[in-house]
């Protein structure tokens, strides 16, 4: 089992002829993911590999059935992409764009909620489930990052997966799916939406979170274990532990959080709950061990 | 991008909110020709975008010319980043109110607070009485409707001319909001006068980083930044924090670079900078070490483990700068991720010394620093 893809998912990709989207586009087939067609307008007739390229999704669908939508799209094209998905009738789909105009971000998210679909993203790197599948830019071969297991992983940094990811197949473990929830201020899906797939699925044993400053993400997770949503363990890594208190977005910021947000208290919040906090990423793999009693 | 209190404020009036009457000056001399405008007493304000101009005296009540002149002098002043004053003129309180707008990532709506007892210490009251804020969630699609206004009037206390004034206020900040996409609108304090009127007494305006290239109206300018540096690396679309170490940064990443940062701090080495080379920009090594280059720095930590932005380039990139700028510090690379083994290769091959754990290379880079290593 897999969270959110697995060997049997069948994927279109939109924007796929462009110069990243095809790269990695080939890298999602070479892993084994089902690509059922591509999509970039003005370009039907065409293939990437051995993928026919359709000018809409619509046309795409006429011929190919799919439950997942993979967007290589600039931002400033991503939420009439994603709409576009979701108007085919795809529920799950997976963004990367960094620079989603804000406003959209939460039109985007408001329509997911409100048809019960899934975004990933943006601003993230994508979802992988390593020997099932991937949709995104993970660099599935590299073998001391992308190992299968049985640990769930959720960043909102791209730059930080790879680097915790590494911890944990360091302290012995694997990964059973990937989640690039990704940075921006508007995560379309959030950490503690998540939980609850993670909690379901008999092939996850343990979670490890990657956070950062900012927003309520990670409270929300504390909240999700206190709850007793989320009753496995969970072990937390966020960065600026030693930043500054940064120029601050007025008053707004502050009291949306009640004065919560920075590392700090996302460390007692997530600790208090019961979630292992990792001070660095060298120290994911050991407190894993702890949570799950190996040696 | 966050505006200036005079760009807030016209951006306002032009949404028919009431400000004060008011001149942007740059010298002394036109502070006296705007003062004729705007009568005494009159408010000098320091156009900065730091928070606690008040408590750090950059905001001054004049009575006078005499006065005026004075404060102006005084406040102008280039060292500390204080090339604009807006004069306004004073405006007789009777009490203070709290309102913004900004956005609810949960909901996915945009989030209207405002609070009867506004001003410098809301904060505070946000912490120990937070039933005192209110909240109304607008759905952007459907926009803000009559009922939520006539709600929030209500709880705010306001009657008679003051619930047809602030009906029109709460209506122009959301349509402005919209409109130049922000990310936060505030007006705080908003005055409620002694003659019975609503004026916005302070204005803030951030417009959103990601909506930018659609909205050009306010450009970039040295202002800004407290630094050069600082200015320069925006312009170039990089991101940049000043500080005052001896380490110069090269990271890809908001998080990694974070992360850096803290490990540098545990290993007592102090960060000159912080600079993110990845995403958008990982193909953007030269500029990158120029701005890192532009600091008095013992040594350059390159920190990269890239998905989207791969190492081969990013390597490549990085030796070709160097082969460039020829910096006379030296560098330590732990450049990682997608194509990794090609990067440690083009590293090697222009004789440097690529590591490939985070922490050996903060440890490293300390030690150069500190002069324990070379």
């Amino acid at each position: 089992m897999s969270i959110f893809i697995n060997k049997a998912t069948r994927v279109e990709v939109q924007g796929v002829t462009g110069k990243e989207g095809s790269y990695w586009t080939g890298h999602m087939v070479d892993m084994g993911t089902r690509v059922v067609f591509g999509v970039t307008p003005g370009k039907e007739g065409q293939t990437v590999g051995q993928i026919p390229v359709y000018h809409t999704v619509a046309r795409g669908l006429r011929d190919h059935a799919a439950d997942a939508a993979m967007l290589f799209v600039p931002p400033r094209f991503t939420k009439d992409a994603v709409f576009e998905a979701l108007d085919g009738g795809i529920r799950k789909i997976v963004t990367i764009a960094d620079g989603i105009p804000l406003h959209e971000t939460v039109q985007i998210r408001s329509a997911a909620l409100s048809c019960g679909a899934v975004v990933i993203g943006g601003n993230g790197s994508g979802v992988i489930s390593p020997g099932q599948a991937m949709m995104g830019c993970l660099p599935f071969w590299i073998e001391r990052v992308y190992k299968p297991g049985r640990i769930g992983v959720m960043t909102r940094s791209g730059s930080l997966t790879n680097e915790v990811t590494a911890e944990v197949v360091k302290g012995g473990f694997g990964v059973s799916s990937l989640l690039g929830i990704g940075g921006d201020a508007v995560p379309l899906t959030r950490f503690a939406e998540m939980l609850p797939a993670f909690q379901a699925d008999p092939d996850t044993d343990a979670v490890v979170i990657i956070g950062e400053l900012g927003g309520t993400m990670e409270e929300e997770v504390a909240e999700a274990i206190e709850a007793k949503v989320f009753t496995k363990p969970l072990v937390a890594f966020i960065g600026g532990r030693t930043a500054p208190e940064g120029k601050q977005m007025g008053h707004a910021g502050a009291i949306a959080s009640g004065g919560r947000g920075t590392a700090a208290s996302k460390h007692k919040i997530l600790a208090r709950a019961g979630a292992l906090v990792a001070k660095k990423p060298s120290e994911v793999g050991r407190l894993l061990r702890e949570a799950l009693g190996v040696k | 991008m966050k505006l200036f209190e005079f760009q807030a404020k016209e951006l306002f009036a032009e949404a028919g909110i009431p400000v004060p009457v008011g001149r942007v000056v740059s010298s002394v001399e036109e502070a006296e020709a705007a003062a004729k405008d705007v009568g005494f007493p009159c408010v000098l304000k320091s156009q900065v975008l730091r928070g606690g101009r008040g408590k750090a005296g950059l905001i001054r009540k004049a009575a006078d010319l005499a006065e005026l002149k004075s404060h102006a002098a005084d406040l102008l002043d280039p060292k500390r980043n204080i090339g604009r004053l807006l004069i306004e003129q004073a405006v007789d309180i009777d009490r203070e109110i709290y309102i913004s707008i900004s956005v609810d990532p949960t909901a996915a709506k945009a989030l209207i607070m405002a609070c009867a007892e506004g001003g410098v210490e809301i904060e505070t009251l946000a912490v120990t009485q937070p039933e005192k804020i209110l909240r109304r969630r607008v759905d952007i699609d459907r926009g803000l409707q009559d009922y939520q206004v006539t709600n929030l009037l209500f709880d705010l206390g306001l009657r008679g001319d003051l619930y047809k004034q602030g009906r029109a206020l709460i209506n122009g900040l959301y349509k402005q909001f919209r409109k130049y996409d922000a990310s936060l609108t505030e007006i705080n304090p908003l005055f409620v006068t002694k003659q019975g009127g609503l004026v916005a007494g302070d204005g803030k305006f951030v417009i959103d980083g990601n909506s930018l290239s659609r909205q050009p109206r306010f450009k970039l300018e040295r202002a800004y930044f407290d630094s050069d540096v600082e200015f320069e690396a925006a312009t170039e679309g990089i991101p940049y924090i000043q500080f005052d170490g001896n380490i110069g940064l090269l990271c890809a990443g908001a998080g990694l670079t974070t992360t850096v940062y803290d490990l540098i701090n545990d290993e007592g080495g102090r960060v000159a900078n912080y600079l993110e080379f990845g995403g958008a920009n990982y193909t953007r090594a030269h500029k990158a070490l120029e701005l890192c280059l532009k600091n008095d720095i013992k040594v350059i930590l390159v920190v990269t483990f890239g998905t989207i932005a791969r190492a081969d380039v990013m390597a490549q990139g990085l030796v070709d700068a160097i082969k460039d700028l020829k910096p006379t510090m030296p560098v330590v690379p732990c450049i990682r991720g997608t194509n990794e083994e090609v990067a440690l290769k083009t590293l090697k091959e222009a004789g440097l010394e690529p590591l490939f754990d985070t922490e050996e290379a903060v440890r490293k880079a300390v030690a150069i620093a500190a002069g324990r290593a070379a």
